[in-house]
Formats: C-alpha cells, sequence, structure tokens
C-alpha cells in the first residue's frame, strides 16, 4: 500500500474513533445524572398481583418511569409495587399507610373497595402524600385524579356495537357479572340507556353470576334454554371466555357477542368468531399515564385533570394479530405464535 | 464492465488533500444549517408552546421564497465578475451573515404571545433562508468547477459528501442538549446557547472554502468577450434570468440527473415514516421504547454504512464510470427495499436492521455521483452556450431536491391514511393495514430506484465524451490554469 492512501485509511479510522468518542462523550453529557437528583417513589398498589391486568399496569408504570428518568435529569423515578397477591381492600389500606410511613412521595391506586380505602386515602394525603386511582376510583376521597374507564360509556358501546351486529333487530341478553360491584352495574346501566335508541331490540334480561369462567358459562347456558330466539349477547366483562370450554359449545355466527375485555386467553374466540367484538382495555396505559399525571403534579407542579378516562380498543378478526402484538409489548405472555405473526 | 479505457487525472487537475478537505467543511455547515433549524424548531412548540400548525406554517413559508431566490441567486453569482471571484465573495459574506441570523433567530425573549413568536421566527427565518442562499448557492457552483477533470470531480464530491455527513452525526443530538436541564434551565434557553455555538461554528468554518480556494473561473468574461455589469439595467437581467432558466431547463441530460435524484431520493423519504410506523406498530407491536431503539441502531448502521458507501462508490467510479456506478448504487438500494419484506417479523424484530447497509450504498453514492455528474453537465452546457452557469445548474438541482423533500413529507401523511392506520389503536391497527404500509414501503422504493436507473441510463456523458468535451472546449477557449494549493 502506498504511504498516501495508508495515510488516508489511517485518517478514516481515526474519524471514525473520533465520532465513536465524540458520541461517548456526548452521551455523558446528555444521559448522567447530575449529584443532586432528586428521586420520586411512587407506591403502587393494584388489586392484585397475580392478575395480568395489572402486571401490564406495573409494565406501562415501570417504562414511563425509566422513560421520564430519562427525560429529567434530576429526578430518578422508583416505582414501589405494594400489590396483593388476591384481592384484599384491607390489606391495600394497610400497605397505603405503611409506604406514608416509609416515605413514599406519591401512591397510585386501583381500589378494590372504595369504601374501605377512602379513609386510608384521605389519612395519606392529609400526610401529604398525594394520591391517584387508577382502574377503579374511590370518588369520595381526597385523591387529587382518577384514570380509568367511564363505566357508562363502556356500557353504551357495547350495546352499539351489539346493535349495528344484528341490524337493529332481535333479542339480547346481558351478562353482568357481579351484581354488587359499582363499576359493572354502570356498564350495565350503559347498556340499558343506549338499547334505548333501539326500539326493536328486546333485552330478554340482566343475568348475573360470580365472576369466574365456569358460572359465567352455566348462566349463558340457562339463558340459551330458556330463550332459544336469541340472537345476541351484551357482555360487561368477558368472564365466559376465560376458559376454552365454550369453543366446542357455540357455533360461530350462532349468536352476536360483544364484550369487554380482550386478554390473551380470549382471544381464540375471536378467532373462530364466537366472539365478534371485544372491547379491549389499554392495560399498560393505567400505568404509564397514572406515573405521568403524577409526576406532573408533584414535580412539574402542573394543574393536572381531575378525571382523564381510558379508551378502549375495538378488537375484532381483522386486528387480532395487531392486538396480539399489542399485548405481548404491554407485558402479556402465553399469546400463540400464530396471532403474533398474523 | 468497463464502458472504455481510462483517463488518468492530469497533475494539475488534482486537488490537494487540503482543497477537498476546505471544500467538506462547506459541506458540514450547509447540511448543519438546512438540518439545525428544523431539529431546534420542536422548541417553538415544547418549550413556547405555540400551535404545531403554526410551526408547520413556519417551517413551509420560506420553501416558498427558496424557489425564488436559490435560482436568482445562482444568476447572480454567474454573472458576478470580481476580483475575488464569482462564488467566493458570497460564501464568504453568506457564512457570516447566515451564522449570526442563525444566532438571532433564537433569541426568544421570554412571555411574549404565540402571535409574537410566530412573526419574529417567520421574518427571522425568511432572513435565515436569505442569507443560507446567499452562502450555499455558489457554495455547490463553485464545487462544480473546482477541477476540470471527470474522476477528480467526483473524489471531490466523494469528500464533501463524507465529511457532510458529520452533520447528520450531530443533528439528532441537539434537541437532547437542548433539552439537558443538567445545561440549561429550560429547552428555550438550551435553543439560545445552542444557537449561538452554532452560529460561530457556521460563521467561522463556513468561511473556509472562500479563504483556501481557488476559482477557476473567477476572471474569465462570459461568451460576448465583455465583462457584464448586473445593474446595468434591471431589464436586461429579467430577461437573461429567464432565459438561463429556460436553457438550463430545456438541458436534457440535467434533466435525467434531476429525474434520477427525484426519484431516488424523493421515493426513499416518502416511506421513511412508514419505515418508523412499521417498526413500532407492527413489528414491536407498539412497544414505542423498543422501537425506537431498533430505530436508532438502524439510523446508526445506516451512517456508517453511508459513509463506507460514498468511499466505495468514489472508487469504483473511477474503474466503471458515474453512470454504470450510479446503477449499480442504485441497485443495492432496490435490492434493499425488497429485502424489507422479509424482514419485518414480530417473531424475530432485529431483522429490521438487515436491509439498512444496503439501502445507504444507493442515498451515500447519490449525492457523490450527481454533484460530480453535473459537473460534467456544465461542461457541456458550456459547449452548447458559451457560458459558465453552474450556480444556475446547482440552484435548480437543490430547489427541486428540497421540493420533492417538501411534496415528499406532505404526501407521506395522506399515504398513511390511505392505509387505514388510526393513531388511537396504537399497535392494534388491521391486518390490512399493516400490509398496505408494508406495500407501500416497498413497492414505493422500489419503483422509485427503478424509475431512477431508467432516467439515468440513458446519460450521454461518458467518461470518453468528457474528455472530449473538454478538447473541445480547450481548443475554443486557452485552457484555465488550475490555481495552485493554498494550504
Amino acid at each position: 500500500m502506498k504511504p498516501r492512501k495508508l495515510f488516508y485509511l489511517i485518517g478514516f479510522v481515526c474519524f471514525l474513533c473520533l465520532t465513536t468518542s465524540c458520541q461517548d462523550s456526548t452521551d455523558e453529557i446528555v444521559k448522567d445524572k447530575p449529584d443532586d437528583v432528586k428521586t420520586i417513589t411512587i407506591t403502587m398498589l393494584a388489586k392484585s398481583s397475580s392478575n395480568p391486568v395489572f402486571l401490564s399496569a406495573r409494565a406501562g408504570a415501570e417504562a414511563t418511569a425509566r422513560d421520564l428518568s430519562d427525560k429529567n435529569k434530576k429526578i430518578d423515578i422508583k416505582i414501589d409495587w405494594r400489590t396483593p397477591e388476591i384481592e384484599n381492600a384491607e390489606e391495600q389500606a394497610e400497605r397505603i399507610l405503611s409506604a406514608v410511613n416509609d416515605g413514599s412521595d406519591a401512591i397510585i391506586v386501583s381500589c378494590s373497595d372504595d369504601s374501605i380505602l377512602t379513609g386510608a386515602i384521605n389519612k395519606a394525603v392529609d400526610e401529604g402524600v398525594p394520591v391517584m386511582t387508577f382502574d377503579s376510583d374511590a370518588p369520595n376521597s381526597k385523591r387529587f385524579a382518577y384514570y380509568g374507564p367511564n363505566d357508562v360509556e363502556i356500557g353504551e358501546r357495547v350495546m352499539t356495537e351489539l346493535a349495528a351486529l344484528i341490524d337493529e333487530v332481535g333479542k339480547v341478553a346481558v351478562l353482568g357479572g357481579n351484581q354488587k360491584a359499582p363499576n359493572l352495574k354502570k356498564r350495565v346501566q350503559g347498556i340499558r340507556d343506549a338499547a334505548g335508541n333501539y326500539p326493536q331490540i328486546e333485552i330478554v334480561g340482566e343475568f348475573y353470576h360470580a365472576e369466574n369462567a365456569t358460572d359465567a358459562v352455566a348462566t349463558m347456558m340457562k339463558v340459551h334454554e330458556a330463550h332459544p330466539d336469541l340472537v345476541g349477547w351484551a357482555m360487561v366483562g368477558g368472564w365466559p371466555f376465560f376458559s376454552d370450554s365454550l369453543l366446542n359449545q357455540l357455533e360461530p355466527g350462532q349468536l352476536k357477542i360483544v364484550a369487554v375485555d380482550a386478554l390473551p386467553v380470549q382471544l381464540p374466540y375471536i378467532e373462530q368468531g364466537i366472539v365478534n367484538v371485544f372491547l379491549g382495555q389499554p392495560t399498560f396505559r393505567l400505568g404509564e399515564i397514572s406515573v405521568r399525571t403524577v409526576i406532573d403534579k408533584i414535580y412539574f407542579q402542573k394543574d393536572v385533570e381531575e378525571i382523564n378516562e381510558m379508551q378502549l380498543i375495538r378488537v375484532w378478526k381483522d386486528n387480532l394479530g395487531g392486538w396480539s402484538r399489542q399485548l405481548r409489548a404491554w407485558g402479556y405472555d402465553g399469546i400463540p405464535r400464530k396471532y403474533l405473526t398474523m | 464492465m468497463s464502458e472504455h479505457k481510462h483517463h488518468s487525472t492530469a497533475p494539475e487537475d488534482r486537488l490537494s488533500f487540503g482543497q477537498k478537505f476546505s471544500y467538506g467543511l462547506g459541506a458540514i455547515v450547509n447540511n448543519l444549517l438546512g438540518g439545525a433549524i428544523g431539529f431546534m424548531s420542536i422548541v417553538l412548540n415544547v418549550g413556547l408552546g405555540m400551535n404545531p400548525a403554526l410551526v408547520g406554517t413556519l417551517q413551509a413559508i420560506p420553501r416558498f421564497t427558496d424557489a425564488l431566490t436559490d435560482p436568482i441567486m445562482g444568476f447572480i453569482s454567474d454573472k458576478t465578475r470580481s476580483r475575488f471571484g464569482r462564488r467566493r465573495p458570497y460564501i464568504f459574506i453568506g457564512a457570516i451573515c447566515v451564522g449570526i441570523t442563525f444566532a438571532m433567530l433564537w433569541q426568544l425573549p421570554a412571555g411574549r404571545s404565540e402571535i409574537f413568536y410566530f412573526w419574529f421566527f417567520l421574518l427571522g427565518s425568511i432572513l435565515f433562508y436569505l442569507f443560507y442562499t446567499v452562502f450555499a448557492t455558489p457554495y455547490v457552483a463553485l464545487g462544480y468547477e473546482l477541477t476540470p477533470d471527470y474522476h477528480e470531480r467526483t473524489r471531490l464530491m466523494g469528500v464533501m459528501n463524507f465529511m457532510g455527513q458529520l452533520a447528520y452525526v450531530i443533528l439528532p443530538w441537539l434537541y437532547a442538549i437542548m433539552e439537558n436541564d443538567r445545561l440549561f434551565a429550560n429547552s428555550v434557553q438550551g435553543a439560545r446557547r445552542l444557537a449561538i455555538v452554532i452560529g460561530i461554528f457556521v460563521a467561522v468554518v463556513g468561511i473556509m472554502p472562500a479563504i483556501f480556494l481557488r476559482e477557476r473561473f473567477a476572471s474569465q468574461t462570459d461568451g460576448n468577450g465583455e465583462k457584464s455589469n448586473l445593474l446595468a439595467g434591471f431589464k436586461t437581467n429579467i430577461l437573461a434570468f429567464v432565459k438561463g432558466l429556460v436553457i438550463t431547463l430545456k438541458q436534457r441530460e440535467f434533466l435525467k440527473l434531476c429525474a434520477g435524484t427525484f426519484f431516488l431520493f424523493n421515493g426513499i423519504m416518502l416511506v421513511s415514516a412508514f419505515s418508523s410506523y412499521i417498526t413500532i406498530f407492527y413489528v414491536c407491536g407498539g412497544d414505542t421504547d423498543m422501537g425506537a431503539k431498533y430505530m436508532g441502531i438502524f439510523g446508526t448502521i445506516n451512517m456508517i454504512s453511508t459513509l463506507l458507501a460514498i468511499v466505495v462508490v468514489t472508487w469504483i467510479s473511477s474503474k466503471l464510470g458515474k453512470r454504470l456506478t450510479f446503477i449499480i448504487a442504485t441497485s443495492f438500494t432496490l435490492f434493499g427495499s425488497l429485502f424489507k419484506w422479509f424482514c419485518y417479523d414480530p417473531m424475530a424484530p432485529w431483522k429490521v436492521l438487515l436491509p439498512a447497509p444496503f439501502i445507504a450504498v444507493g442515498m451515500g453514492g447519490l449525492f457523490t455521483l450527481m454533484g460530480s455528474m453535473i459537473a460534467d453537465v456544465c461542461d457541456l452546457d458550456e459547449l452548447d452556450t458559451g457560458e459558465r452557469r453552474e450556480g444556475m445548474f446547482g440552484s435548480i438541482y437543490w430547489w427541486m431536491v428540497k421540493l420533492g423533500m417538501a411534496l415528499a413529507f406532505g404526501l407521506s401523511g395522506y399515504l398513511l391514511n390511505i392505509t387505514g392506520y388510526h393513531v388511537s389503536m396504537g399497535g392494534a391497527q388491521t391486518s390490512s393495514t399493516f400490509l398496505w404500509m408494508r406495500i407501500f414501503d416497498v413497492t414505493i422504493p422500489v419503483i422509485a430506484a427503478s424509475l431512477a436507473i431508467w432516467a439515468v441510463a440513458s446519460f450521454k456523458i461518458t467518461e470518453e465524451r468528457s474528455y472530449e468535451i473538454r478538447q473541445e472546449l480547450i481548443a475554443r477557449r486557452s485552457k484555465i490554469p488550475v490555481p495552485e494549493a493554498t494550504i
């Protein structure tokens, strides 16, 4: 190699090294935290740590904490996960108080029972720890904000979707889950309200049951026997589809079904055409929006909206692949490969 | 594969590395200015709360003034006769003025109304773009005339393009630096300080080509053998400008280069947004963190591949000629675009990185070869018209690039709507939406690259023809001595 070409080659290598080292220096300036960084600890209390919905919400909270910490050099946000293994409002209340004692900067909580948690929330706020609710609210407490679905609107949307599927004519049933759950009662109310817009649709009844697949399926079968001319179901939750038992009991297209939820275990019902539309919750955003709102409130001192409504996502056969990949990105496991590659 | 017997560059036609480096410094400034105003404009929205639609308007309006000022500046520069040359005085003054204007543009006072900021920035940016044109148009034209040699032109453009890429390494960091609360209280203050640093850099580095380079046609008279006076007659100049514009637009070989660039560059630009959407929403299922990570790595691979491609394309061009090299380089981009179809795999997101080096080859070669080929066209034009009109050719070529880019960005939004994309659905778009996104993302660049190859395939100025033209020009005018290197 001629000396001149060798010189150019060395120059080129030096240039690449310089570029790389410049990038490292910039990384140092842009990414490193200063010494006086403020650590903000947000305690997160969902209803149950065995529920994949809340694990997804946790993934959203932690990803957002990382993102905001990266973008704002003077803060380092930590998510302190204190969710009980199974739903227990008393335990949630105790954990709120222990978080206050441990010096938490803010608390986000999905209330298993607002009547039990309102006192604990108020006490935390009185101690100077701001509280925000997500997914399930405690409207009479001193929490500064709530992020979650508008249950009346969800019910209205279920009915509107079903009406379109049955050409606004026929007998339909409402599957209501736990009759005492306040959020489910509001959804059923929304269905009733929307049904008023369709005079040729008859609601044969609102059917309640324990919130598990076995009881939900049994309730459905009883209704089918009693109303053989039923054309559709409006479901405020997707309990019958938490098991695969209905995959063999219902023919695709036999009934039109619209249900809230669209979790991985329920997706085969969409694939086989047994369920026409699921209204899926963007569960990742439960954590994401909550953490953003808390930081806006306590660090940036912004005025935040008290009620921030979650918009549900329509899931049907055409976007089964996209929704499956979205669920995976939100931290859900066990999604069949065939859906992910659709 | 070779088209003909190759010529060697005569020693007097060679440019020293120092001269090439000086010219390359101008490319850093040129690219930095073009990109910085776009990257920093986010401060108007995020830092000052300006309506995004107004920010978009602020970026669009100067493009219209550009359409007029670019060719006028090219014409003025071509017609200028001074003891410092036709290009260097404008480069020198333009670099200083555009540096100062850029620094002033971002000194936005706090606590004013949105409409105040709008007018402040609008008037400032019109002035900025005016000085930017005063600097950039003669700078581009200077590159076309620095050497009369077919191969040396490609080497010069290779160095220019290589060094110009440095700006693209820096640009993505500008917002991160402005937003860094360790350095600045807020992004508005960050923009103020950063603009001063960039302004000083532009003013200091931008004058280097004017100081260290010499023009080949600085003392040459025009075709009539008389020195022309720009202010002698406004009407005469207007007529001459229109006539020059028409002649330029009738130059078939030039139009082939414009078409080749328009198709290839804008075909890639048109779908650049699609690639991000597909990566984030299809491959990564709406995981923006993961999508951004892959887009970042893609960008880095693309940058390194582009730099390597410039070196390789410059070398191959001296063996195969510019036209064939362009066709080969563009074929790599065509292959890379087709390859994307197989690399969008939600089960293996890393595959999105595989097409990056292939796509980069065509883009790396594009502005290296096109600059060199336009210089050849200027020789052919002199043979036809008796005038040296690098300014006119350069300004129209780059105006076409900028216009095409604006069209591509505007059209990409409509294309996205056609696919059925709904922002509220996030990653849960329908299968047909993703299918159409992928179809557009693959077919548009493939068709565009094919059209670019078609347009340039019939380009008539081969190496052989270029040297023939040169001999004819030498026969017509006495050989113009190449200035000695000044560094």
